[in-house]
């Protein structure tokens, strides 16, 4: 498993990862791994422990990740790391970043270049996201901190 | 998207995809060239059509073509496609004569 | 020219950030080239920049946020036409241009090229948030509450590379309009936004939710009645953010947000995006009076000035010259400022492609935009162009340009104002033709005359049930439709996008194409003959129902 980092916060392996429904039961586990269909308030009850989420794209195209992670970080205020895993491009590296994920599970083959270089990408952005922000000049642009 | 191709009686399949750098419409000859005129197509028969065509999707990357699939025509030279579609990609928009394709070389 | 009106102007932040956006997908075409990017990869990513790959070739389209472009911008779709097209484009419904003979290669390029002109194709298709639309006569119109195209520039601003909504489940498509006289079709769209002013000065929105054409036409529902100009953007984020969760994604027919909508209702919708709403930091998406009034900056307004005898020169032109006069009757609208009137350009010939438009022609009309009407051009959702800004005494003059270059057609709500797809000359999704039959149905009723006798009747054709070309908003609507392999067509009347939308019905058995036009000259020739005196189509089809129509279409079949 590569890991890709998106920000700061360093990538970290956990030893078990459990999927929603086993997280109950076993209360030492820190990470878990959310499906694509559930709905992230339902880890209200288990935030304090939480040290990981795990988001997975079942394909690229389904961008319900990007709504989960935001929640996470917008509703839930959770403060731990979020990860994507699946099938995901490095063309949605800005995207995943700013919806408050920190890392990605490099799919086989893919270049940590091409990650790299769609971070810096875009010098400013049009629209408000979980990233801390300034404005530039006056109207919607911002620039994020990276 | 995978559309069932019938045959009829007097019909034979061709190959046809878009080529890749520039979308021309091309057909699929004997030797596994893809050329522009659908007068250069190799006409199959239904029962040997599967094994053509999954050869041609393997090589559509290295081919540089895009969307290979199946077309069925009437047994003429130059083979004639059925259906309203595959004639109008075979000789061009009927709104523009004037952009015509040929139809052998 | 210096500050365009009508439109954004561009400064060079947003220049680096279109830079930005064009170096990102000539990697990405490198990559499809290598083969580092499967086709069912690149898809998605060449269709949010506007690519498509139709059945004779790569298919470009080019944004023209809220229809407005200047005549620098409409020069260059002509350099595009020549340089890298066929000599033409096509003007569509909703308000973009698109060419139909494009090279994957050279894209980057185009793309260079359009951001000379500070113009792109970001989001012109995909499952995304497409180009925002707008109302053709907006800034202009004497009927108008407030301009919307500032608005509908924030909502492009706001919707471009928005992280979270960019692999939404299917295509999203927003319309605003400022006017009671929705000419933006807002029930027909996911979103569609009616802007008025509010009491403290700011402007408040009335938004609807989950209307559409396509396979399963459904007119939009209110979702709120009155949001605040500093809600908008929350108010927009919780909208799509509901659907983006929970649209679905198993079925590309039912994923649509109107599917959504109907399978929860309005309440429940509105429920969940209150609910969003509660947990959501409304500061932090607040959309500010600076912000609003910063990007209103960037907008130039026309100085407007005309002779105290300019409406008595155009009636005295219209007096001398019957020709004109159709023209002006159909082919203008009220302006806000005296003096002034807003022109229509037909795009739909007698005979010929409803939408299309030579290089020669885009050029000629650059240039009447810059003697006429301060160099700003608008697209409509009818695929004709508009000259915002007219002096009312130099009207006759603009007309006698048009004519010169067959651009005078007076049919504008008309029955020859044909709205069609590309259909399946173009199209890799159609079952059949639809400009042939709109080339016979507009040169059937090609007459001027004839077609002010007729009066306000709309004629839409799709080649497909997807309804590009809009058929169930038609008052006339025709579908194609493949039956062993022939075209058929099948009529639907009674359709209308405006103030108390409603879709077609159908009318009977689907016909064959020369059958089709005879029906519909038989059934405008019932109308004509039972109607009372100031009644439209539409009206004569409310107070008789179809059934004399049905009977007339279907006389000798």
């Amino acid at each position: 498993m590569r890991l890709f980092e998106l920000g700061e916060r360093t990538a970290k392996v956990h030893e078990s990862l459990v999927t929603l429904p086993e997280l109950a039961e076993n209360t030492d586990v820190r990470a878990v791994l959310l499906d694509i269909a559930d709905d992230p308030a339902a880890l209200k009850p288990y935030l304090n422990r939480l040290e990981l989420v795990v988001l997975r794209f079942p394909i690229f195209r389904d961008g319900r990740v990007f709504t989960q992670a935001r929640e996470l970080r917008e509703y839930l205020r959770f403060s731990g790391e979020i990860r994507a895993e699946g099938h995901v491009l490095p063309d949605q590296a800005a995207f995943l970043k700013r919806c408050g994920v920190d890392s990605v599970v490099l799919p086989e083959g893919s270049d940590p270049e091409l990650w790299k270089r769609q971070l810096d990408r875009f010098p400013v952005a049009y629209q408000r996201s979980v990233l801390p922000s300034r404005p530039v000049g006056a109207g919607l642009r911002i620039e994020e901190e990276t | 998207m995978k559309r069932p191709v019938r045959v009829g009686a007097g019909e034979k399949l061709v190959l046809t995809a878009n080529r890749l750098l520039d979308g021309t419409i091309v057909w699929r000859d004997r030797l596994g060239r893809w050329r522009p005129v659908i007068g250069a197509a190799e006409k199959l028969d239904a029962e040997r059509v599967g094994d053509v065509l999954e050869l041609a999707q393997i090589r559509a990357q290295e081919d540089g073509v895009v969307g290979v699939y199946e077309v069925a025509v009437r047994d003429v030279d130059p083979p004639e496609p059925v259906t309203v579609r595959e004639r109008i990609r075979a000789h061009g928009p009927t709104v523009h004569p004037e952009f015509a394709v040929e139809t052998v070389q | 020219m210096s500050v365009p009106v009508g439109h954004y102007q561009y400064d060079q932040i947003d220049r680096d950030f279109l830079e930005a956006r064009i170096a990102e997908f000539s990697e990405q075409v490198a990559r499809r080239i290598d083969g580092s990017l499967s086709e069912d990869e690149f898809k998605p990513l060449r269709l949010m920049n506007g690519l498509y790959l139709q059945l004779h070739a790569y298919m470009l389209r080019i944004a023209i946020p809220y229809g407005t472009i200047d005549s620098k911008q409409m020069r260059m779709f002509a350099h595009i036409a020549r340089h890298y097209d066929r000599d033409y484009g096509h003007f569509t419904t909703r308000q973009n241009i698109q060419f139909n003979w494009i090279k994957l290669e050279e894209t980057p390029d185009i793309l260079r090229d359009l951001a000379t002109v500070d113009m792109h194709a970001i989001q012109t298709s995909g499952n995304c948030i497409r180009n925002v639309t707008s109302d053709e006569f907006a800034g202009a119109a004497a009927d108008e509450l407030v301009d919307p195209r500032v608005h509908a520039e924030i909502l492009r601003q706001w919707s471009t590379l928005h992280p979270e909504f960019t692999f939404l489940p299917r295509k999203f498509k927003i319309a605003i309009s400022g006017s009671p006289h929705d000419r933006v079709a807002a029930r027909f769209h996911d979103i569609g936004i009616l802007a008025r002013p509010g009491d403290d000065g700011r402007t408040v929105f009335r938004i609807f939710v989950g209307g559409g054409l396509g396979r399963t036409p459904i007119i939009g529902q209110e979702i709120f009645d009155s949001v605040p100009e500093e809600r908008l953007l929350a108010t927009l984020e919780a909208i799509v953010r509901v659907y983006n969760a929970h649209g679905r994604r198993d079925n590309i027919y039912k994923a649509r947000i109107k599917i959504l909508v109907q399978a929860l209702g309005i309440d429940a919708y509105r429920e969940a995006v209150e609910a969003e709403l509660a947990q959501m930091d409304l500061e932090h998406y607040r959309l500010t009076p600076e912000m609003v009034d910063a990007i209103q900056a960037r907008f130039a307004v026309p100085e407007l000035s005309a002779p105290e005898n300019a409406a008595q020169e155009l009636a005295n032109r219209q007096r001398e010259n019957p020709e004109f006069d159709l023209w002006v009757r159909s082919n203008t609208h009220p302006h806000r400022e005296a003096g002034h009137i807003i022109a229509v350009v037909s795009l739909k010939p007698a005979g010929g492609i409803p939408g299309d438009a030579t290089s020669a022609q885009m050029d000629r009309l650059a240039d009447l935009a810059d003697e006429y009407s301060f160099g700003e051009l608008r697209i409509t959702h009818l695929q004709n162009i508009v000259l915002g800004h007219v002096r009312q005494d130099r009207l006759y003059d603009l007309w006698s340009s048009l004519k010169e270059v067959d651009l005078a057609s007076a049919n504008i709500g008309l029955i020859g104002d044909i709205v069609a797809c590309p259909g399946l000359d173009y199209c890799a999704l159609a079952n059949a033709r639809s400009i042939p039959i709109a080339q016979k149905l507009g040169a059937r009723f090609g007459d001027a005359s004839l077609q002010a006798e007729i009066g306000a009747l709309r004629i839409n054709i799709s080649g497909c049930i997807n309804a590009c070309g809009h058929h169930h908003a038609g008052h006339i609507g025709l579908l194609g439709v493949d039956k062993r392999g022939e075209e058929f067509f099948q009529i639907t009347l009674g359709g209308r996008a405006e103030n108390g939308a409603s879709i077609g019905t159908i009318l009977g058995p689907a016909l064959p194409e020369d059958d089709t036009v005879d029906a519909i000259a038989r059934l405008v020739d019932r109308y004509l003959g039972i109607r009372k005196d100031g009644e439209t189509f539409l009206d004569t089809l409310d107070r008789l129902g179809d059934a004399p129509f049905k009977e007339a279409a279907y006389e000798t079949v």
